[in-house]
């Protein structure tokens, strides 16, 4: 395939940092067959990382890969992927970390499809790739530097128009949830990669290109862009808004505050991202710009859980708009002809939760200093503020002295805390560094994590709730659209969709697999979804396409459009001139996902008692409604989720059929010696 | 150049101000550039540039003035084949005369110079690209029809930024 010229630029980098080498691996000993992105990094893991590789040792391998649109100007195209060991993950496990900006795109025009980063240096490094070459170089003057200095260091070393991708103190100092930050705010955060970059004693890769990219069909390329979200195509202009926040977060701001709309990646059609324009500093009088997605909004006020609409994941043909319009609140107006548009608009008000009063400033402190220091956002937002909070109310932290009052509502605590954890300060900042999955357990998982908080009250059942100080769910990760917990208030049907993709999963899905479906088919879920071939198969397309998301690439935020099933297909196509049909792409993404449980099962010792009870305990929660599920109908579900599947109900292992009906004979091969075959 | 500079200026393209429309740094502007030109994308193609606010995520749009002085063509070694002037006063690069000696490229008034030069080992693919506002092109600037939030548009007048000493 080394004639093909359209779509990918045909290397990829392997970087021993130990030995200080580089290896130029062909994109095209991979691809068409694993078409691009997190499809290839699952190949290049299966081949390379040995069982028993732990996330902060030198073998293991962050593996990062564009795709076959990026770069070519077709929407979403500029969205990138990481892969690794993950240390957030609890336990330790493989997962991606998606990521935008406008490094992918540089890389391809440095001539690179990827890289692949592996060992250790032996001192503080960073990576510049320009045009085909890969030098590592010292990094000791931006060791100790935060994020944006970092940035703007290495812009001035090698020229303002490098792109980069950089660790803050978070990243060097370990924190299991360190994120690696590139242009725009845009971070891979949920992997901890940070950390790993930190392990490896790697401060940055800095890209600078000046090659081409080709696509193939570029009348095609253009229709795309006018089809793809439909994007509105007028003027965006600068407000200034009198309130922030929603539902029971909302507050005044005293003169109001500038919202801007930005887009997130190289040659997106669509700017989803909202701009908050000159806001307070965490570390200087200067005004700052920052980004706010769906998570920050709750930075800067948490009484109440986010409502949702049964249209947010269940829509219909007249009825249906993706996410990217939700924060530039450019969705379309519900068509009212539709006779289902009452339901798909029916407000559903999240749980009041009394964590924290709005506080404008505080919370543009708090999000600050996550960009600056390198840290997950969500983490500190959904599960380290909310456990002081619920602890503190609950009486639970009399016995812990952190050095300054804990009070969730003061900035100064805010500050003093998030230091604290990114420096390892103190008793508590080395646990607290460990992300709350390990230090909950360090501290006593009973008191400190299962402990409940009677703060909880339910404006749809009009009653008080029972909710764990810790908003854990499952793989060390906190709740996210489940029925509980943050963005809790979703129908059963939808949160035990969202459990199901979770299970099989390594980390929260959500940044790549919300659960959308078709209204009519939802009705035939809604009461009984534990039973439901129809929520079987829904939940194995968004999965698919969630593969796919990081794979071609595009977007979660874009992708899927239900109505529209081979647009990935279209993209494909029109980047690489490869004939592509949904139905190829709905076979490479299996393949994926069975490489990826694979890698779960020979690495990792997955097996179906590990995963449900992972997941199970979390859903004896009351939901919004009070709704939990019992032990008998999440087993019913993960019965047929694996009979659909064809894996071994007792082990959750797929058989040997499934793995050579998708070519991976050598896989079947090498999990049968290892006695992981289901016999 | 001073900014109370008598300079004039032709017909170019202008970002307009935040409060109409702010620029999504999505670079489609110069994507679109290179698509419509050269049937790729490549920041050496460009004749449209998205100077990134890595960071403030503000992105100020440059590209050529269309200076009506045009010292760009008055530098050109092979003027009128390789830099030439249309009918509409537009200087023009004809990519089959130019040489890529970057003379162009070093006479803009502008910092960074708004010529673009292709770089590659191969001496015969180095080209000048220059902002020819699409002037074969029936629908105009295929920058300003596909920016997606309308941020850019054509004006005769430099915008504050435009106009910085070099």
């Amino acid at each position: 395939m080394s004639e093909m010229r359209y779509g990918y630029v045909g290397k990829i980098a392997r970087i021993n940092l130990t030995t200080s080498t580089v290896e130029m691996i062909s994109t095209f000993d991979y691809v068409p067959e694993y078409i691009g992105g997190r499809l290839v990094c699952n190949k290049i893991f299966w081949d390379n990382v040995k069982p028993g590789t732990g996330a902060l040792d030198p073998e293991n391998m962050l593996i990062y890969m564009t795709g076959a649109t990026t770069a070519t100007g077709i929407p979403t195209g500029g969205r990138s992927v990481f892969t690794g060991i993950s240390p957030n993950s609890f336990p330790e496990q493989y997962v991606w970390s998606g990521m935008g900006g406008w490094l992918g795109a540089e890389l391809k025009f440095a001539g690179f499809d990827g890289f692949i980063i592996e060992g250790k240096a032996e001192k503080h490094t960073y990576i510049y790739i320009e045009d085909g070459k890969v030098e590592l170089l010292p990094a000791d003057d931006l060791w100790g530097l935060m994020v944006h200095p970092t940035q703007k260091k290495l812009e001035e070393k090698h020229g303002k128009d490098v792109k980069s991708m950089v660790i803050g103190p978070a990243g060097e100092n370990l924190m299991r949830n360190a994120t690696v930050t590139t242009s725009n705010d845009s971070v891979a955060a949920k992997g901890g990669f940070g950390a790993v970059f930190g392990s490896k004693n790697l401060k940055a890769i800095t890209v600078r290109g000046h090659g081409v990219v080709r696509p193939y069909d570029i009348d095609k390329l253009f229709e795309l862009r006018m089809k793809m979200a439909n994007p509105t195509m007028r003027p965006c202009p600068v407000v200034r808004e009198a309130t922030h926040g929603m539902d029971g977060n909302m507050i005044p701001v005293e003169g109001g505050w500038l919202r801007g709309q930005v887009a997130c990646s190289h040659g997106c059609n669509q700017h989803c991202n909202r701009l908050m324009m000159d806001m307070k500093s965490a570390f200087s009088d200067e005004r700052i710009n920052q980004v706010e997605k769906c998570v920050g909004i709750f930075a800067y006020g948490y009484q109440e859980d986010c409502s949702w609409s049964p249209i947010q994941n269940f829509e219909t043909e007249r009825n249906h708009f993706l996410p990217c319009k939700m924060l530039s609140m450019e969705n379309p107006p519900p068509d009212f002809e539709d006779p289902y548009a009452p339901e798909l608009f029916k407000q559903v008000r999240g749980d009041i939760v009394n964590f924290w009063k709005p506080d404008f400033d505080k919370g543009s402190v708090m999000m600050d200093m996550c960009n600056q220091y390198g840290i997950d956002k969500w983490d500190v937002i959904v599960w380290f503020m909310t456990w002081l909070s619920m602890c503190k109310q609950e009486g639970l932290l009399e016995d812990m002295d952190f050095g300054m009052e804990v009070d969730v509502e003061n900035e100064e605590f805010v500050k003093y805390f998030l230091d604290m954890i990114t420096y390892r300060k103190g008793k508590y900042g080395p646990i607290f560094a460990e992300g709350m999955a390990r230090a909950i357990r360090t501290l006593g998982k009973e008191k400190f994590g299962d402990s409940i908080y009677h703060g909880r009250y339910s404006q749809m059942i009009n009653k008080p709730l029972d909710l764990p100080v810790s908003l854990e769910t499952a793989w060390g990760h906190s709740f996210h659209w489940q029925g509980r917990g943050f963005e809790g208030s979703i129908y059963k049907a939808g949160w035990v969709a969202h459990s199901l993709e979770l299970m099989t999963s390594t980390r929260d899905i959500m940044t790549i697999a919300h659960f959308h479906d078709d209204y009519e088919n939802f009705l035939k879920y809604r009461d009984d979804p534990y039973h439901s071939r129809e929520l079987v198969d829904a939940v194995i397309f968004n999965e698919n396409k969630a593969e796919l998301k990081d794979s071609v690439t595009t977007c979660e935020w874009q992708s899927p459009d239900i109505y529209w099933p081979d647009m990935e297909a279209q993209m494909y196509e029109a980047a690489t001139g490869i004939p592509t049909t949904q139905e190829d792409l709905d076979f490479a993404s299996e393949r994926s996902r069975l490489i990826f449980r694979a890698i779960l099962i020979r690495n990792f010792g997955r097996t179906r008692e590990m995963e449900v009870n992972a997941v199970f305990p979390a859903l004896t929660i009351p939901d919004t409604f009070g709704e939990v599920a019992t032990w008998e109908e999440w087993n019913d579900l993960v019965d047929l989720y694996y009979e659909v599947k064809d894996w071994d109900k007792e082990t959750g292992w797929p058989t040997r059929e499934v793995y050579e009906k998708y070519g991976l004979k050598y896989i079947a091969d090498e999990l049968e010696a290892l006695g992981k075959l289901p016999q | 150049m001073e900014k109370n500079d008598p300079r004039t200026y032709g017909k170019h393209i202008v970002q307009y101000p935040m409060d109409y429309s702010l620029c999504a740094g999505c670079t489609t502007c110069e994507i679109v550039c290179t698509l419509t030109h050269d049937g790729l994308v490549s920041p050496s193609y460009n004749r449209i540039f998205v100077d990134r606010g890595t960071r403030s995520m503000v992105h100020h749009i440059l590209s050529c003035q269309h200076c009506s002085d045009h010292p760009c063509y008055n530098a050109c070694p092979k003027k009128d084949k390789a830099m030439c002037i249309d009918e509409n006063n537009i200087v023009y690069v004809n990519e089959d005369e130019c040489v890529g000696c970057g003379l162009c490229q070093k006479a803009c008034v502008f910092e960074p110079s708004r010529i673009n030069m292709v770089k590659s080992a191969d001496k015969k693919q180095r080209k000048a690209k220059k902002c020819d506002m699409c002037r074969t092109r029936p629908e105009g600037p295929a920058c300003v029809q596909w920016c997606p939030v309308r941020c850019i548009g054509l004006s005769t007048d430099p915008l504050p930024w435009e106009v910085e000493s070099k």
